[in-house]
């Protein structure tokens, strides 16, 4: 079934075509010296001899550079040049004025303005216009190489993601079989069984529990940015109550003691905030020594245009050479015996609290303890 | 008292067999009809277009329905069951893995009477069946 549902696009996008090159000219004698200057280049040449012309051509074709006369009759090249820029295929292209006309400041700043990027003058020196050229044609190249490989990669990015999705959709019901299906055996064939084989049955159910938190934790990931982002007016302080009354059972074994201000209401997702309390207060209850309990403070303060939170905690530390990893989904930093988890919470947070226009980081100082900040666009 | 009729639409033979457990200690008493796919859930809810009326549930008071199915998938049966006068007055029930919100908007869209997240663990799984049935067949009335 999975199969149906993931479609892959073919991979590399078009191979690359010629770069095309626009010369406009009122004179057709320098628009044929200009491409037999040009020609060892490898592109394709047209030439228009207005700047009529030389918009309609741009309607039909995707330049890589116009050489533009600014002397022309009808319609001068600063004219053509304004009006090329509003067709989108002319969005970042060099404009380069050729001009006879005395090399007055003016036309400098007038060619500039209007978005030109450079400018020869006649007499053309064929070895200058040559190598400019050749330049800003690089440049294209370059460009067109660099568009191609971000539109290759963002491909596969959705493509990943949408695989991570669809695999961890799929596999809750074979993991939901294997608990179901265990925990009957362990229950009807209790008596029959030796120690061994009941240990190696509550090695089973162990581990299909752990893989089902994993896969409900890929999931939720691979779903911020599949799924539209709600906002509406979230009572922070309502939620973190909430939050802190399902940790109940915790708090009360670990004799923690959580305290928080005032917090705010803001325009957000509340699935947000849910998520980030639920994973910082998690992991402040969990990464301690066991020593002594649990204090944990929430807090909140207005800076400029951003909502600032910490959750601040007295737990083990995080040393400061972990400070990327830390967000990289997967990536864990204890052994799960120690500390079971599945390595995905933290990246969750970060992954939607910068959708969400907001960001994440920690300060910690080890053996004594981590604060995390998140920041909400206020 | 005359057993509850329910029809299954379940591919997954796991999911049968708990299902199955679980009705033996229902009450009230339930009779249960499986189909594995939304085809063949179709050939027993119209046995008078050719399908084999294999079944003593002709209309079943219930449908407990899967999504991911093969040949035709719980959403795409509900649409027809919905969209069928002689059947669309039975209540179906959503019964799957799925927790994807957009599954749980569309299936309400297609007029769901209700949408069951399969509970992992057995006991509770059994106990979540027990209660839609009780509802359906106890504490609401159904047409005749």
């Amino acid at each position: 079934m999975a199969e149906s549902r993931l479609a892959f696009p073919p991979c590399a996008g078009p191979v690359l075509d010629r770069p095309k090159i626009l010369l406009v000219d009122d004179r057709w004698e320098n628009l044929l010296a200009t491409e037999k200057v040009l020609r060892p280049l490898e592109a394709d040449i047209f030439k228009a001899a207005s700047g009529n012309e030389a918009l309609s051509l741009v309607l039909r074709h995707a330049f890589a550079i116009v050489l533009l006369d600014v002397q022309m009759p009808d319609m001068d090249g600063f004219e053509t040049a304004l009006l090329m820029q509003e067709h989108e295929s002319m969005a970042g292209v060099p404009i380069i004025f050729v001009t006879a006309l005395s090399k007055e400041e003016k036309y400098a700043s007038k060619a500039a303005e209007i978005g030109a990027v450079d400018y020869i003058f006649k007499p053309i020196n064929p070895d200058i216009l040559k190598s400019k050229v050749k330049v800003y044609l690089d440049l294209h190249v370059q460009r067109a190489q660099i568009m191609r490989l971000n539109a290759t990669l963002s491909q596969s990015n959705e493509e990943l993601e949408r695989f991570a999705y669809i695999c961890s959709h799929d596999m809750q019901e074979p993991v939901r079989m294997m608990n179901a299906f265990a925990g009957l055996l362990a229950e009807s064939a209790e008596d029959r069984l030796d120690d061994d084989s009941r240990r190696y049955l509550s090695f089973i159910l162990d581990n299909a529990r752990r893989m089902q938190k994993m896969i409900g934790d890929i999931l939720t990931f691979s779903r911020i940015g599949r799924e539209e982002i709600t906002l509406e007016t979230v009572d922070c302080e309502e939620i973190l109550s909430e939050i802190l009354s399902e940790f109940d059972d915790t708090i009360r074994k670990t004799q923690a003691e959580v305290t928080y201000s005032r917090l705010p209401c803001l325009e957000t997702s509340s699935t947000l905030v849910r998520i980030l309390f639920q994973n910082l207060i998690g992991n402040a209850l969990k990464f301690q020594d066991g020593d002594h309990p649990p204090v944990i403070a929430i807090a909140a303060e207005q800076r400029g245009k951003f909502w600032r939170f910490a959750v601040k905690d007295n737990g083990i530390g995080i040393d400061d050479s972990f400070r990327t990893r830390i967000f990289t989904i997967f990536q864990r930093l204890h052994r799960k015996e120690n500390y079971p988890g599945t390595g995905i919470g933290l990246s969750t947070c970060r992954k939607f609290v910068q959708l969400c226009g907001g960001d994440i980081d920690f300060t910690s100082v080890p053996g004594q303890g981590s604060t995390f900040h998140f920041t909400l666009p206020a | 008292m005359k057993p509850f009729q329910i029809l299954l639409v379940e591919d997954n033979e796991g999911d049968v067999e708990m299902t199955l457990r679980a009705f033996k200690t229902a009450e009230p008493p339930c009779s249960l009809t499986v189909a594995h796919d939304g085809v063949h859930a179709l050939e027993i809810l119209r046995p008078e277009q050719g399908g084999t009326p294999d079944s003593k549930v002709h209309p079943p008071q219930l449908i407990l329905l899967d999504i991911n199915m093969p040949r035709m998938d719980g959403k795409e049966l509900l649409e027809v069951v919905k969209s069928d006068a002689r059947l669309r007055h039975i209540p179906v029930v959503m019964f799957t893995s799925s927790e994807s919100p957009n599954d749980i908007r569309e299936c309400y869209e297609r007029h769901a009477s209700c949408y069951v997240v399969k509970p992992f663990n057995g006991k509770k799984y059994a106990q979540a069946l027990h209660e839609v049935v009780n509802f359906w067949s106890t504490t609401s009335r159904l047409p005749n």
